[in-house]
């Protein structure tokens, strides 16, 4: 017995060491990728390239914190992208001047009035969808999609087949100046959008760890039902947690528009898909109650890095895609090996512990002894 | 290492591997185990199968019976052990692959597609078929073939959603028939029969038996299985504990083997000083609104301070649907549920929970445990608020708390961070118990709270809720073990069909009459102490 | 400096066209009646041009219309012509989805007697369509990538940002600067990138190739986004004074940049006369029955936008 037990603990133990590459794959991947590349071109690890890096992964990664909000809870925001090219066209269409109802007098909001109406809009659409969500139980898929249509609709009617650029720098008799100075600065030599996702990356954990909304997120996610029977608010959860998407996709709305100047119906397309693409590689699970910002963050540093390290190195644009393509499916293949893994682990564990409490009861190997059969 | 299963030794039968050892044992189950998650649903089963004999599979809910005929037909993989086909190793990956070994099964549960019609399904994934397609004729004529044989008119070309369970259940049968099995496996194939339909199926499976067909038996209606079996087999919390030749046994042998020893716990005595009435069940009425019944039925009950009250009855009696309606989760159809003077009405699972009243879930996997998480995650998830300070969940406090209360519980795992699948059905049922707790309340439900749960963590689990008692916890469980109701509780109410039938002490009772009124065979409890007072049968 | 003069041609060409088929405008014959609009994406400022320039003469001539928009996408160009012809307009003004993919159902209208004159685009059949008034890329990149060369001063080295593979002007505009370039050996191209036709996704990509090539000399790009994406880039890594971009399109956004000498050049379509021309000749053949248009294919020349005639350009139309 005693052999028996060192045996399960020895495979045990070489389960855990696998376990642990997969759970840490996405960082594996990464230094792979940096390792790779570096080794390839001088220029890779450059200041320079890193801080182009950082700005481009921090958009992603910013939505990738909002869509890993979603998908804690097996939910999903293909609305995004819109949402982010919907409130830069509504901050765009602000800097245009707000023509009064009934007069002839033109509104110039300042920059931070904009900058919280057009957020507060994508946190609406993110409102819209979690209410019909979790309220009318649709699903999340088919919401999202249907206001990622609405969402793309909406900017076009904004923008109303122009782009909104010099608006964007304000004039100084109208008191709206300053957009850029702000939202496309890089204190420190840091590009702005690489601090925001600091903040939202810090806010996010402390939200999922250190409160009850991150906890109740997590059950949610894993086991709806028995959640709601703890007292869990799950509609309350679901609808904020949708609130929280909107809020990143807005803020990246701001943070994009003054990267590229100019407010344009296409901006944002394809957006919620890298995010996904990052929340997965994080090695968060899609159907809810896996994931970490960390692991987002990491995701979001793969995509970026794997992207930015093809063009550095000269690959051609096409197969650029591809690769990055097959990236995706290899995570989330690797993810689907992790379940297996765990899953196995979990019976193993169950197995040993049936050996070793049937093991007390003094009966030969193999023998099931059954109690008296007769007792009255 | 002997494969066999020892019989039973205070009777002096021979073994079953003796007796069947030189007549055709076609199929043996050698140290099955099964585990979901960390439910071991089977411990190391030795089990043989005979060719021409019907052997029947005896066990309470949960035994492992339906487990381990999931295994035997290729539906699940065994965790740990093999199966033998005529003296072979074999593993079956999918219930095609055992279909084509010969073994076909009956489900529990109906698996037929509904939007298929009755000869499709018969023959569906075993089309009749040649490079021109499916020749739908021969299928019809086969299946008509079938349906004579088993006496029922059923056109080929009906639609299966079209007809009654009862005649699903024929479609079923008629599928396992048409596979021409060696070994046919009968999952409660007679739940939705009615009695002449019952007696053709005998027929059947006696004209089977003449053909040298090897058939496996489960059913709950006991005598009804007695009547067709040649061997009876029990199982007990996922273990297989008896083995006998059923001319050599009868009813009351199955019964006491089934429900095994007298629990090891009793709490008859304690001291009983109940307080004020704290949950108020009035006139109780819950609606199913897919079949139009009302599984719960004008049903009113009182639970006081300090009282364990067990609501006995067996499956079906309607207990889970009043024990889900009163948790908040279901609405109720009628009636009203006062918590102290409280009006439920209206009021979440949340506000239930906030003013003092929870349910631990019958389905554990389903309704209990948050399978991702940590013990300690499970354990704080229904009272977290108690933790937060300035916004913020005080996370070392919590830890320190989850920790003290899996000691004062009696939960054996590595710490709060242990994974709560790593963990045994007793276990992980104490953390839902202790999640529960956790959230302070005046009257904890439980549904089946021992379902699952090995036999010492029974007694544990008990001597729990009668401390919390003696703290003027009230307690309302729910089982259709009677060796539970009769040590475990200060009071028994009996649900049958929905309706409160009848009440008992716990120390004048005997589990004949407990039995006997949850079954509403008619014979009137002598020590019916309340019979009828309320919510009797009308 | 013959480039130059080649533009100033192909402008005043353009002018004496325009002014014979105004005169035509209001002949004989019945005007009014419905006509179906089909355009690309009127989200994008280009085709928006082309949309309210079809509405405004549209009015003009006394039609009621419709507009769709099929993003090009065959799929949704077929399901638009048909409603079109069930719907029995009596023409149909088509900025089509493809040279290829396009015959069948423009075939199919002109079978329901429907005229279809086509506009921006063509279609790889003739016989079908009443006329077809294209603008000829090539040519329009040629003399783009002439003025773009001269400011490089014939050396130095560049890279490419390339439109959406799948759209036929990505490759047309990527040859036609090709065609010119390969004839001065002292320019090479080190780098080319895919930033389907967007300013961010524009922006993005030559950020990374700055990082690979940071001492080049020159950007081409597909069209205008990616190219005011480029600036952007070049801007925030202190280069756009070294650098000389050129951009394709003539949008209002780009025609500024060019304005402060941020772009060398852009190319403008002449979508405006495109559309006035395909839509008079549609008006002719439904009044009259046939069209007087000699030749069905009309590749119009593009306009080179630089900094002596940027400030005139307005929604991509070029005032005098």
């Amino acid at each position: 017995m005693s052999a028996a037990a060192t045996q399960e603990k020895s495979s045990g133990s070489k389960i855990n060491l696998g376990a642990f590459f997969i759970e840490a794959r996405a960082l594996v991947a990464l230094a792979i990728i940096i390792v790779i590349f570096a080794s390839m071109s001088d220029t890779y690890l450059s200041v320079g390239n890193l801080v182009t890096v950082a700005k481009d992964v921090a958009f992603n990664a910013i939505i990738a914190l909002g869509m890993l909000m979603v998908i804690l809870h097996s939910g999903i925001d293909l609305s995004v992208g819109s949402t982010v090219g919907l409130t830069g066209a509504v901050a765009g269409t602000l800097f245009q001047g707000l023509h009064l109802p009934l007069t002839d007098a033109v509104m110039y909001p300042s920059i931070w009035v904009i900058v919280v109406i057009a957020v507060a809009v994508g946190m609406l659409v993110g409102w819209v969808n979690g209410l019909l969500i979790a309220r009318l139980n649709l699903a999340p898929f088919i919401v999202t999609l249907g206001m990622l249509y609405v969402g793309r609709g909406l900017t076009q009617v904004l923008l109303d087949g122009t782009n909104i650029t010099n608006e964007l720098r304000g004039q100084e008799e109208l008191g709206n100046t300053g957009f850029f100075e702000v939202f496309a600065s890089s204190p420190l030599g840091v590009p702005i959008s690489a601090w925001v996702m600091v903040a939202v990356a810090i806010a996010f954990s402390i939200i999922l760890t250190r409160t009850p909304f991150g906890r109740w997120l997590y059950a949610i996610g894993s086991n709806e039902r028995a959640a709601a029977l703890s007292g869990v608010p799950v509609n309350q959860v679901k609808t904020r947690v949708y609130v929280l998407t909107g809020l990143c996709a807005g803020i990246v709305g701001m943070l994009q528009i003054a990267n590229i100047r100019s407010s344009t119906a296409d901006l944002g397309e394809f957006y919620e898909l890298n995010a996904i693409a990052a929340v997965v590689i994080g090695g968060a699970a899609l159907s809810g109650g896996r994931g970490t910002v960390r692991g987002t963050i990491i995701g979001a540093f793969v995509i970026g890095f794997l992207t930015n390290g093809l063009v550095i190195v000269g690959v051609s644009p096409f197969w650029q895609t591809v690769i990055t393509g097959a990236v995706i499916i290899l995570a989330v293949a690797v993810d689907q090996i992790q379940q297996i893994l765990q899953r196995r682990q979990a019976q193993a564990r169950a197995v040993a512990e049936a050996r070793r409490e049937s093991g007390k009861v003094p009966v030969g190997p193999g023998g099931h002894e059954g109690p008296p059969p007769e007792q009255t | 290492m002997s494969a066999a299963v020892s019989g039973s030794p205070a009777t002096g039968q021979p073994t079953h591997h003796e007796a069947t050892g030189s007549d055709g044992v076609v199929l043996r189950a050698v140290d099955i185990s099964k585990t979901y998650g960390a439910t071991r649903a089977l411990k190391g089963v030795n089990f043989d199968v005979s060719a021409g004999k019907v052997t029947v599979l005896f066990g309470e809910n949960g035994a492992g019976k339906s487990t381990l005929m999931k295994i035997l037909s290729g539906v699940e993989q065994p965790t740990a052990g093999y199966l033998e086909l005529d003296g072979e190793r074999v593993e079956f990956s999918s219930t095609t692959d055992a279909v084509d070994k010969g073994i076909a099964i009956i489900h529990q549960e109906l698996n037929l597609n509904a939007n298929l019609k009755v000869s499709d399904n018969i023959f569906l994934g075993r089309e009749i078929a040649s490079v021109r397609g499916i020749h739908y004729a021969e299928q019809a004529l086969a299946t008509r073939d079938l349906m004579k044989r088993l006496e029922e008119p059923i056109s080929p070309d009906a639609f299966v959603r079209d007809l009654r369970v009862g005649q699903q259940q024929i479609v079923e049968i008629a599928r396992a028939l048409s596979t021409d099995a060696r070994i046919l496996i009968m999952d409660e194939p007679t739940s939705a029969l009615s009695s002449a339909e019952v007696q053709v199926l005998f027929k059947i499976i006696r004209e089977l038996q003449r053909q040298g067909v090897a058939i496996v038996y489960i059913s709950h209606h006991l005598e009804e299985a007695l009547e067709i079996a040649d061997h009876a087999v029990v199982f007990r919390d996922g273990e297989l504990v008896a083995t006998e030749r059923a001319s050599a046994i009868d009813l009351g042998w199955v019964v006491r083997t089934m429900v095994g020893r007298e629990a090891d716990y009793d709490f008859r005595e304690e001291a009983r000083e109940h307080g004020d009435v704290v949950l108020s069940i009035q006139d109780v009425t819950v609606a199913d609104t897919v079949s139009g019944k009302f599984p719960v039925d004008h049903v009113s009950l009182d639970v006081k301070e300090g009282e364990i009250v067990c609501l006995f009855g067996l499956m079906g009696a309607g207990r889970t649907e009043l024990m889900e309606a009163l948790s908040g989760r279901d609405e109720l159809a009628g009636g009203r549920v006062l918590l102290t003077d409280h009006d439920l009405a209206g009021l979440n699972v949340a506000d239930r929970i906030d003013l003092g009243m929870g349910l631990v879930p019958e389905d554990r996997q389903r309704d209990g445990i948050i399978q991702m998480q940590s013990v300690g995650k499970n354990m704080s998830l229904a009272s977290l608020s108690s933790w937060v300070r300035r916004g913020f969940m005080a996370v070392r406090g919590e830890n320190r708390d989850i920790k003290s209360q899996m000691t004062r519980l009696g939960v054996k795992a590595e710490g709060p961070e242990a994974p709560i699948t790593a963990l045994s059905g007793g276990n992980a049922q104490k953390v839902v118990i202790g999640k529960m707790l956790a959230a302070q309340p005046r009257v904890l439900l439980l549904d089946d709270p021992t379902r699952g749960v090995d036999v010492g963590a029974k007694g544990e689990i008990f001597s729990l809720l009668f401390s919390r008692a003696g703290e003027g916890l009230a307690v309302l469980f729910v089982t259709s073990d009677v060796g539970e109701a009769l040590n475990a509780s200060h009071r028994i109410v009996v649900m049958d069909r929905g309706q409160v039938v009848t009440e008992f002490d716990p120390r004048h009772a005997t589990r004949e009459e407990v039995m006997a009124a949850a079954e509403g065979s008619g014979g009137q409890p002598a020590a019916s102490t309340t019979a009828e007072e309320e919510g009797g049968p009308r | 400096m013959k480039l130059k003069s080649m533009a100033a041609i192909a402008t005043t060409a353009i002018v004496s066209v325009s002014l014979t088929s105004c005169g035509d405008a209001g002949g004989e014959g019945e005007g009014g009646g419905e006509i179906a609009i089909i355009t690309v994406d009127p989200a994008n400022p280009y085709w928006a041009a082309e949309v309210s320039r079809a509405e405004e003469l549209a009015e003009e001539l006394g039609y009621e219309y419709s507009v769709g928009a099929h993003e090009n996408d065959p799929d949704e160009q077929t399901r638009l012509m048909e409603t079109a012809i069930n719907n029995d307009v009596d023409g149909i003004l088509l900025d089509p989805a493809g040279a290829d993919e396009s015959i069948a159902i423009v075939e199919q209208a002109v079978d329901a007697d429907i005229p279809v004159s086509l506009v921006n685009a063509e279609i790889s059949e003739t016989g079908l369509a009443e006329a077809q008034f294209i603008s000829d890329n090539a040519q329009g990149a040629a003399a783009g990538a002439e003025v773009w060369a001269e400011a490089m001063g014939y050396e130095g080295t560049y890279v490419e940002l390339i439109g959406e593979p799948s759209d036929n002007n990505a490759p047309v505009r990527s040859e036609g600067y090709e065609s010119v370039l390969s004839q001065y050996p002292d320019m090479e191209k080190v780098g080319e990138e895919i930033a389907n036709w967007d300013r961010q996704e524009g922006q993005t990509a030559m950020e990374q190739l700055l990082s690979r090539n940071p001492d080049i000399d020159g950007v081409i790009s597909g069209n205008d986004e990616m190219a005011l994406g480029a600036v952007n880039a070049l801007d925030e890594a202190g280069r756009l004074d070294e650098v000389e971009v050129l951009g394709f399109d003539g949008s209002n956004d780009a025609a500024e940049a060019v304005a402060d000498g941020k772009l060398v050049a852009s190319v403008l379509q002449p979508i405006d006369e495109a559309t006035t021309q395909s839509l008079e000749v549609l008006d002719e053949v439904i009044r009259t029955g046939e069209s007087s248009v000699e030749e069905e294919k009309v590749a119009l020349d593009c306009i080179l936008i630089t900094e002596e005639n940027a400030e005139d350009l307005q929604d991509f139309v070029l005032e005098d």
